[in-house]
């Protein structure tokens, strides 16, 4: 991000030209250190054309002092790299001074050296503010009229498409620690660090924005930035409004980056954002104190009247200084090959190139395999060999151990977002919550951890719309006004469980049967244990809330939860005690690529039942076996009739024998469905790594993929719910 | 043939000149575009897939990644006819909705990398209904003998009608 090309003026500058130099020098004399040679002869050069340009600065005195000194910081430049300063590193950090003092100086004369980047973001930002602050009501018309001043991304050149990719990233890991900490703050009023967060967060984003001339999305982190200073100064206390004001903000920034992206990739210009010369004006408006809130798209709220005045003071006098330091930031953070010890030590692969890289292990790992095999059949007396297949064997495990490790994520990003779920619902019900977070740093899945989202959303809803009781409500119940609900996330016995705890109300046994009963899911005759009872919130067309809100209650989206959990090859208990709360746990698999198998053989196919849908297995006695008109065969174990599936029938292979008894039935299950599966024989239980056949063949029922066995041949993998829809 | 006619040709047949693996069916002469081919070995042990069309063998491991193998002959509904020591899986890349994808092709035989040069490509001739010449790019002439150039996309990707179809039938 270090400019390399100094732009060459010619020797009758224009003021800005040297306001812009002078600030190329101070992002140079940030990032310089005495060894970088390249940064401080950029500074060099900088001050030398400083030197050389001030003719068109006007008044005299400016002029000779702004020589002097530029001519100074050359000459210090010079020996720093000559060598010939005793205390280089105090030289470098004296150099920034003297960068602030051209600054100082030239503003002397009325140009206000802005950075590169806050003079793009600042530019629109007056215009932007006062098109909405004008109008009485900031609408349509006072949008329109700014959106054509703050222009959207133009498409950025070549070369700059890998770093702003690199940006989008990084600026949303930056404003989702801004949510958390904003988050945070709100629970505890004037936390100064969580506000210093959150304002670094913004300005940094702000500062890569101004880099990469992002216009939208620096406009927007500037104007939110304005607004946290404020607050950093103790000028504001960030509460309520405001808070929903910069959630907002995070909001719209999220979708910029968002937009931002989708044009990257199609290699397009970005959209404009209708939403966000108002939100600006509303920052502001919140930054100025005096005016009420002007209403942004969804929120009404009081027209606006923006004193004119206090929008000369908007565009807010740019951090000078602060700017390129964040520059400068972002610089070292990339390891420079001559301090490689300082690097952070991470680095970013694209996600293809490490699923390929995991997909090469699991190869590997096969062949590795293979090759014993092969060697310990030859019966090799040849310890050398022997050892060296061990070592290799054990070189291999490592490796796989590794680059699954290299998958997996914290649990902890999901949650965090969980805790915006939880405060926007409880919030607009009314409710008191506090939220607590149990073991965020669990890791898992990268995949799994994505695809958690939204059922978390789901179900942490719930539990704040239905569980948690209103204040009052808890009052009368002789609990604490403010209901808890705790997110925590813990290893047991190689899976996953996430449980979202309550202290609520529970669950209404009663009602939900009756609701059930009601929707025809369920028959009034039906016996039902409580845990069947519970399962039932997860049916499609069942909703307990009373009235429909626009939060939840439309008898939706606990049955999408259910799917989406065990698509992932999970599953969701509950337990829940009426009056003293209830809790959800989802139970998932460590990652999705790897599965417990069970491996049968059907003829001369071999499949694979995940472990996780098989109950046990049997060799069939003749009584137990029993038909219905001669067709519907049915399997009487212990006492339960189940039905009889014969998988060569279902998947069309000649079987080894079609005896029963001299076959094996597997019991097969998909929570609430059993079935037996006849098969031949069990080859034995392992781990095999899924592969998709999505792609190739398209989605076929009955199963959902295919492994690759120790012998490199290919398995299907059977599923489970799919096989048995296939048998009814 | 004028230079006229063989230009117009080109815009009909889609089909250009340049090399072109070429492969035998029973008496039939195919060729591929040689950038479209990834590799070529023999016959593998393929496992089944239910459910799925006639010529869809099954699928295969090419080095950790399971791809589907048609089975030409099938597809092109000729009668099959036991596996030779020639029997060749072709693995060619296609397009599928704008992603790369591999899949094998079966064919009783490979033969050569022929260079076909654009004017000896002629576009295809039609049968009326009886044949579908959909799947053809055109018809390379070398010598006295012909090749049939396949658009191995189409043949291919004809697949997910018929897949589609068998799976709205087994949902029914």
């Amino acid at each position: 991000m270090q400019p390399t090309e100094i732009p060459q003026f010619d020797s009758l500058l224009s003021v800005e030209s040297v306001a812009q130099l002078i600030e190329q020098a101070s992002s140079a004399v940030m990032v310089a250190d005495i060894d970088d040679l390249t940064a401080l002869a950029t500074a060099h050069t900088c001050f030398q054309q400083i030197a050389a340009g001030v003719g068109v600065v006007a008044d005299s005195g400016t002029r000779s002092k702004l020589e002097s000194t530029s001519r100074a910081a050359e000459k210090l430049v010079e020996q720093i790299i000559l060598r010939e300063v005793e205390d280089a590193e105090a030289a470098v950090r004296s150099l920034s001074s003297t960068v602030l003092e051209l600054q100082n100086l030239l503003r002397g004369t009325g140009i206000e050296p802005q950075t590169n980047a806050a003079q793009e973001l600042a530019s629109p930002l007056p215009a932007a503010v006062t098109a909405a602050c004008k109008t009485d009501k900031p609408d349509i018309l006072g949008g329109s009229h700014a959106v054509a001043v703050i222009e959207a991304e133009t498409a950025l050149n070549a070369d700059d498409v890998p770093l702003a990719l690199e940006f989008i990233s990084e600026a949303n890991a930056h404003i989702e620690a801004a949510e958390a900490n904003l988050l945070k703050l709100e629970e505890h009023p004037g936390d100064p660090d969580a506000v210093n967060a959150i304002f670094r967060s913004f300005h940094t984003v702000k500062g890569v924005a101004g880099f990469l001339n992002l216009k939208q999305i620096g406009a927007l982190a500037h104007a939110a930035e304005n607004l946290l200073d404020l607050a950093r100064k103790g000028e504001l206390e960030i509460t309520g409004s405001i808070v929903d004001v910069v959630l907002e903000s995070i909001d719209l920034l999220k979708s910029l980056l968002g937009l931002l992206e989708h044009a990257l990739r199609k290699n397009e210009p970005s959209e404009q954002e209708p939403r966000l010369p108002a939100l600006i004006a509303k920052l502001h408006a919140a930054a100025n104190l005096t005016a009420p809130l002007p209403s942004v798209s969804n929120v009404a709220s009081a027209s606006v009247t923006c004193p004119e005045s206090q929008i000369a003071d908007v565009p807010s006098t740019p951090n000078v200084a602060a700017a390129p330091v964040e520059r400068a930031a972002t610089t070292t953070a990339e390891p420079r090959p001559n301090d490689a010890s300082q690097g952070d030590g991470t680095v970013k692969v694209s996600t293809e190139r490490l699923d390929s890289l995991i997909n090469m292990v699991g190869e590997l790992v096969i062949s590795q395999s293979m090759v014993s095999q092969d060697v310990t059949a030859v019966a090799t007396t040849n310890h050398r060999v022997l050892r060296n297949l061990s070592h290799l064997g054990k070189i291999t495990r490592e490796l796989q151990d590794l680059s699954m490790s290299m998958r997996m994520v914290p649990v902890q990003g999901v949650f965090q977002k969980m805790a915006r779920v939880v405060r926007d619902i409880s919030r607009k019900a009314g409710k008191e919550v506090d939220f607590v977070v149990v073991g965020g740093d669990t890791e898992l899945d990268r995949n799994v951890v994505e695809a958690i989202g939204d059922p978390l959303v789901h179900m942490v809803r719930n539990s704040v719309d239905h569980g948690i009781e209103t204040p009052n409500q808890r009052l009368e119940a002789g609990k604490s006004r403010a209901g808890r609900l705790q997110l925590s996330a813990r290893h047991q016995a190689g899976r996953i469980i996430i449980e979202i705890t309550d202290d609520g109300r529970g669950l209404n046994t009663e009602r939900i049967l009756k609701k059930a009963i009601d929707a025809g899911i369920v028959s009034a005759s039906d016996q039902l244990t409580e845990q069947q009872i519970f399962q039932l919130i997860f049916a499609a067309g069942l909703s307990t809330a009373e009235k429909i809100t626009d939060i939840s209650g439309r008898g939706v989206g606990m049955d999408v939860v259910r799917k989406n959990v065990e698509a992932l090859r999970g599953r969701i208990d509950i337990e829940s005690a009426a009056g003293k709360g209830t809790v959800l746990s989802i139970h998932l698999p460590l990652t999705l690529a790897v599965i417990d198998g069970m491996v049968v053989r059907v003829g001369a196919e071999r499949y694979i039942i995940p472990i996780t849908s098989i109950e046990r297995s049997i060799r069939p006695t003749a009584e137990q076996l029993s038909t219905v008109q001669g067709k519907g065969e049915m399997c009487l174990i212990r006492g339960r009739l189940m039905p009889l599936t014969r998988l060569h029938r279902l998947f069309n292979v000649a079987p080894r024998t079609e005896n029963p008894t001299e076959a094996l039935v597997v019991i097969v299950h998909d929570n609430q469905r059993h079935c037996c599966l006849l098969v031949d024989e069990l080859l034995g239980q392992q781990q095999v790594v899924i592969k998709s056949l999505g792609d190739t063949i398209g989605a076929i029922r009955g199963v959902s993929g295919g492994a690759i066995l120790g012998d490199g041949s290919v398995s299907l993998i059977l599923d489970v719910p799919g096989v048995i829809d296939l048998a009814e | 043939m004028s230079t006229q006619t063989v230009n117009s040709v080109v815009k009909l047949t889609g089909a250009k000149g340049g090399k072109y693996l070429t492969f035998a069916i029973g008496r039939e002469e195919y060729g591929l575009e040689i950038l479209k081919v990834r590799e070529i070995f023999g016959v593998m042990e393929i496992t089944a897939v239910p459910r799925m069309p006639q010529h869809v063998r099954g699928v295969i491991n090419l080095r950790g990644q399971v791809i589907a193998v048609v089975d030409l002959r099938a597809k092109f509904g000729m009668p099959s006819t036991a596996q030779t020591e020639q029997t060749c899986i072709i693995v060619v890349e296609i397009n599928r909705a704008g992603r790369k994808l591999n899949t094998g092709i079966i064919v009783d035989k490979v033969s050569e990398v022929l260079n076909i040069a654009t004017d000896a490509i002629e576009e295809p001739p039609t049968f009326g209904d009886s044949v579908n010449t959909d799947f053809n790019l055109g018809m390379g002439k070398i010598g006295s003998s012909v090749k049939i150039l396949l658009d191995i996309d189409k043949v291919l990707s004809s697949e997910d009608a018929i897949q589609i179809d068998a799976i709205t039938k087994a949902a029914a």
